[in-house]
């Protein structure tokens, strides 16, 4: 009789996964454990081994937790005809600096998003659209330039002193440190709550809102009863998104001078050294809280983040949404608000272009119109390499993208088993694991034991390891084009092919592939262009081999160089334009395919 | 021609018992109907038999061979879907090719065979046109040309008539009988329709909760049904609840339904005292013109009456308090308020064991 079961349960699996599809499946998993759950798992277990008393004590003193606080919150300068307000904010210790400037980042965010995007999707207005499209700018990829933009407007002697000072009202603003890092941050973030927002007010079903109306529920009593509780998930997945990458920005913290942050810490750490012993131990702990903390979302939100409810999302326009005249007040807000966050919030990508193309910006206005940077770009050495390093890693992940997220989407959306939720959670997580902790785990495992010298060793020879990390943290972006392709082909189209002779791989290559080919191409796309534009992964292992480092390190090295306004700063302009463009041109492609406007939202 | 018999097969949906034991055997050659409301597992058996899912308990076999854990791609089944299933990215042709491809036949002769189903469906000269330049019954019949292309030992049909408008029902339904005495393949059809299921069928099983209740041929399952379900099912009805007053012959009984004596059958062996449901089918009442006093006369006022179409349905308020609804086909003019007088022959009065507790 237990053979009998046996043979039920091999019988089913056998139906569901044929060999093919298991040497698929297999070499798919194989990746996710290779490049991130074992990492992950070594990264928070190795501090576990040597942790002491003296580590924790450590941690919880000066430079990781300074109690009191150092510095001041604001200084006031007197300067005779005006006065100077610097708003700085204190330095708490790289630790707590690192948890109120994502804690701030993400409660204006949050605030911002949520405006933009009820405004947007609940109320008819002239430029309307406009505001949709202007809302997106500032989630263009531009690393570390937008960042050195937004310090030039708001930071020491930026623009918004000068301007200020024009209109000479006594007074004038500098926000530096810690409180330009906030802001800067708010501005690149808010769009990833406003787009997870919009969608969440999109799939609320309008007879519930109207059903509420009927009921006698108006104005802000319909928001907070209804509107809102229906579109907390949407709030939350976004919320916790920005906080994530809040805690992991590099950019901002580099460009506001701010030393004491934890991603700071761990590249500085990195940089200098020759072998994974030089890394202390502190440092493991902080890239291991940064994961624990986005573990931490990620099991609240999970269903809200799955393949499922993206499907659902892209899916979308089943209905006509609710939209409404605003009144005169609303009108106030949306001209006198929202129109103002969402231009200024487009400024640091508009200031990329501005560097690319001018000769030079060291005063309050750019000057000379010049292609010259762009030029320079094929000339010099270092960035050909840059970009060619990261040709090659993006395309051969792409590759290994289109195979592994098309098994993992198949198997998610057609497979029955225990585990199948797991997959799915596995497939969409490296959205919001820090690539920081990701690279860490990668540099600790990959240098000890077997693989020190080896192949994959990161010291020797880092271009395997950014290769793989590429395909694993940018592969979701394809999963979820592929899912949300899946669930429209009926899967009695797969069953009447089985049906009639065909295998499940047969099946696979004559029906569904030919069905979904173009959702495959659009996710692909979009995942070569976000390859391009990786960060975490990039600088942290590129950092071990300068000569295999992909652009994004080049692009580090160039704005961390040309700080106060030299020529690198341009270069580093001129490259992000181009990925810019790149962005665009990847972005319309797949939203036309997928008929969808948020094929690249981060979850 | 092929037999297909199921012994003793359960299936499970996780907790969710679907298929509670299920067995049957279907001859060669005939069409053989499970029928049953949503939900009550037909579809889940049919795609046990094609294969899709594996059952928990029990075994499939077709032509005599265990095929329980045979993959759907091994069994030679051919299904007709529910929405067709066709490929939209490849023409009438390729889709009706498919299966022949698969099998790996010459292009010549993969070219004859999809021929002679185009021929045999009527759709010569749709060869070349996709799926969704089809209408609805043209979708059908290529579903079907590629089901019967490959010379499947037996044909699946799920719910093959529900995406079509009523009168095109009624026609593919004959041609789907008709196609199947031409070539004799057997056939096992799922339907929720009982007069789809009485029109087409060799025999039909009706279903309910995961188990077959009854299996015979429409005219059994019509005229005899084995349980309050299958009556109630089978057509339109009224179902009264009363007690057996007395046994008049083998199974013939006098039921009192709230005063009225009520003469009736029952499968069930009876006693006096016993609590009974009485199942009396609209179609089956008569309306008596004259004033004769006997056994099963219903006299009550009308209350409403509805016109539809081979007969006016009338809603009849008993003497006794009852309502009851009937087709009477005769008499063109009944008004409301109107007294009338009907009459139910005993053998049409289907009298079941009244169960405080679902069976078993």
């Amino acid at each position: 009789m237990i053979s009998q079961a046996t043979r039920r349960i091999t019988g089913f699996l056998a139906y569901q996964l044929d060999p093919p599809l298991v040497v698929l499946l297999l070499f798919s998993l194989t990746m996710f454990s290779a490049v991130l759950v074992v990492p992950l798992m070594v990264l928070l277990l190795r501090p576990a081994m040597s942790i002491s008393l003296d580590v924790v004590r450590g941690l919880l003193s000066y430079p990781y937790v300074a109690w009191p606080p150092l510095g001041e919150w604001i200084i006031f300068v007197d300067r005779g005809d005006h006065t100077l307000i610097i708003v700085r904010f204190k330095d708490m210790g790289i630790i707590l600096n690192t948890i109120m400037i994502a804690f701030s980042v993400t409660v204006i965010a949050t605030i911002v998003g949520v405006l933009v995007a009820l405004v947007t999707a609940r109320y008819e207005f002239p430029g309307r659209s406009l505001l949709r499209i202007m809302a997106l700018v500032p989630l263009l990829y531009t690393p570390f330039v937008n960042a050195f933009v937004a310090y030039k407007i708001f930071g020491d002697n930026g623009l918004l002193y000068h301007a200020l000072l024009k209109l000479g009202m006594g007074y004038t603003i500098e926000v530096t440190y810690i409180a330009g890092v906030i802001v800067a941050q708010a501005m690149m973030f808010w769009p990833i709550v406003y787009l997870n927002t919009l969608a969440a007010l999109l799939q609320i079903d309008p007879s519930l809102e109207e059903q509420a109306e009927n009921m006698g529920a108006r104005g802000f009593r319909l928001f907070r009863t209804v509107t809102l509780p229906l579109s907390l998930p949407g709030i939350a997945a976004g919320s916790g998104l920005v906080f994530i990458f809040s805690m992991e920005d590099l950019a901002a913290p580099i460009a506001f001078k701010v030393d004491r942050v934890v991603s700071r810490e761990i590249v500085k750490a990195i940089v200098g050294s020759r072998d994974v012993a030089f890394l202390s131990i502190e440092v493991i702990v902080l890239a291991g809280l940064l994961l624990i903390t986005a573990l931490l979302w990620l099991t609240v939100v999970k269903q809200y983040v799955s393949l499922r409810q993206y499907a659902m999302v892209v899916r979308g326009g089943r209905w006509k949404p609710r939209v409404a005249k605003p009144g005169p007040l609303m009108y106030a807000i949306i001209y006198l608000v929202v129109f103002p966050i969402v231009i200024f919030s487009m400024l640091p990508q508009l200031g990329v272009i501005v560097y690319a193309f001018s000769e030079s910006w060291v005063h309050v206005l750019p000057s000379g119109f010049t292609l010259d940077h762009f030029r320079e770009l094929v000339r010099d050495p270092s960035v050909v390499n840059g970009l060619r390093n990261s040709l090659v890693y993006s395309t051969t992940a792409t590759i290994l993208i289109i195979i592994i997220s098309t098994t993992i989407a198949y198997v998610a959306s057609r497979v029955r088993f225990a585990g199948v939720g797991a997959l799915d959670l596995l497939a969409t997580s490296p959205l919001a694991i820090p690539g920081l902790s990701i690279a860490l785990g990668l540099v600790i495992l990959y240098s000890l034991g077997p693989f020190k010298d080896s192949l994959v060793d990161p010291f020797r020879n880092p271009a395997v390891l950014i290769t793989l990390a590429y395909a694993i943290r940018k592969g979701p972006f394809t999963t979820r084009a592929v899912y949300a392709g899946l669930q429209q082909v009926h899967q009695a189209l797969e069953e009447a092919g089985m049906n009639l002779g065909a295998s499940r791989s047969r099946v696979l290559f004559t029906i569904v592939l030919p069905l979904i080919g173009l959702n495959v191409m659009a996710g692909a796309i979009v995942s070569f262009v976000y390859c391009m534009t990786e960060v975490s992964t990039s600088i942290v292992l590129g950092a071990l081999n300068p000569e295999q480092a992909p652009v994004t390190y080049v692009i580090y090295e160039y704005v961390t160089a040309g700080y106060g306004g030299g020529a690198f700063i341009h270069l580093a302009a001129a490259i992000v334009t181009m990925t810019m463009a790149l962005q665009i041109l990847a972005i319309t492609i797949s939203n036309y395919i997928l008929r969808f406007r948020y094929a690249f939202l981060g979850v | 021609m092929a037999e297909v018999r199921l012994e003793g097969v359960s299936k499970y949906f996780g907790r969710f018992k679907a298929l509670d034991g299920i067995s049957f055997t279907v001859s060669p050659g005939e069409i053989f109907t499970l029928l049953g409301p949503s939900g009550c597992g037909k579809t889940t058996t049919l795609r046990v038999i094609a294969g899709f899912e594996i059952p928990e308990e029990g075994r499939v076999y077709i032509d005599g061979v265990d095929v329980t854990f045979k993959k759907p791609y091994e069994r030679n089944t051919a299904m007709v879907f529910q929405n067709y299933a066709l490929w939209p990215h490849m023409t009438v042709f390729d889709n009706i090719a498919y299966g022949l491809k698969v099998r790996g036949y010459s292009r010549e002769e993969i070219r004859r065979r999809v021929n002679w189903a185009l021929e045999l469906l009527g759709l010569k000269g749709l060869e070349n046109r996709y799926p969704l330049q089809l209408s609805g019954g043209q979708q059908q019949r290529v579903a079907l040309a590629r089901a019967i292309v490959v010379e499947p030992k037996v044909l699946l049909f799920d719910e093959p008539l529900s995406n079509l408008d009523a009168k095109l029902r009624v026609r593919v339904r004959e041609e789907i009988v008709s196609l199947q005495r031409k070539l004799r393949i057997t056939t096992i059809y799922v339907t929720h329709d009982q007069e789809e299921a009485m029109s087409i069928s060799d025999r039909i099983a009706v279903m309910d909760r995961g188990r077959i209740i009854q299996v015979g041929t429409p005219w059994e399952i019509y005229s005899n049904p084995a349980n309050l379900f299958v009556a109630t099912f089978m057509g339109r009805s009224n179902v009264l609840e009363g007690v057996v007053v007395s046994r008049e012959s083998d199974n013939l009984y006098v039921v009192d339904v709230r005063g009225l004596r009520i003469y009736g059958v029952s499968r069930d062996k009876l006693e006096k005292g016993d609590k009974v449901k009485v199942v009396i089918r609209n179609e089956d009442a008569e309306l008596l013109e004259e004033d004769r006093r006997s056994p099963n006369v219903l006299e009550g006022r009308v209350v409403r009456t509805s016109l539809i179409g081979f007969a006016i349905q009338v809603r009849l308020l008993l003497d006794n308090g009852e309502t009851i609804n009937v087709y009477l086909k005769n008499k063109t003019s009944i008004s409301e308020e109107e007294r009338l007088r009907v009459y139910v022959s005993p053998e049409d009065v289907k009298v079941y064991k009244a169960l405080e507790t679902v069976e078993e």
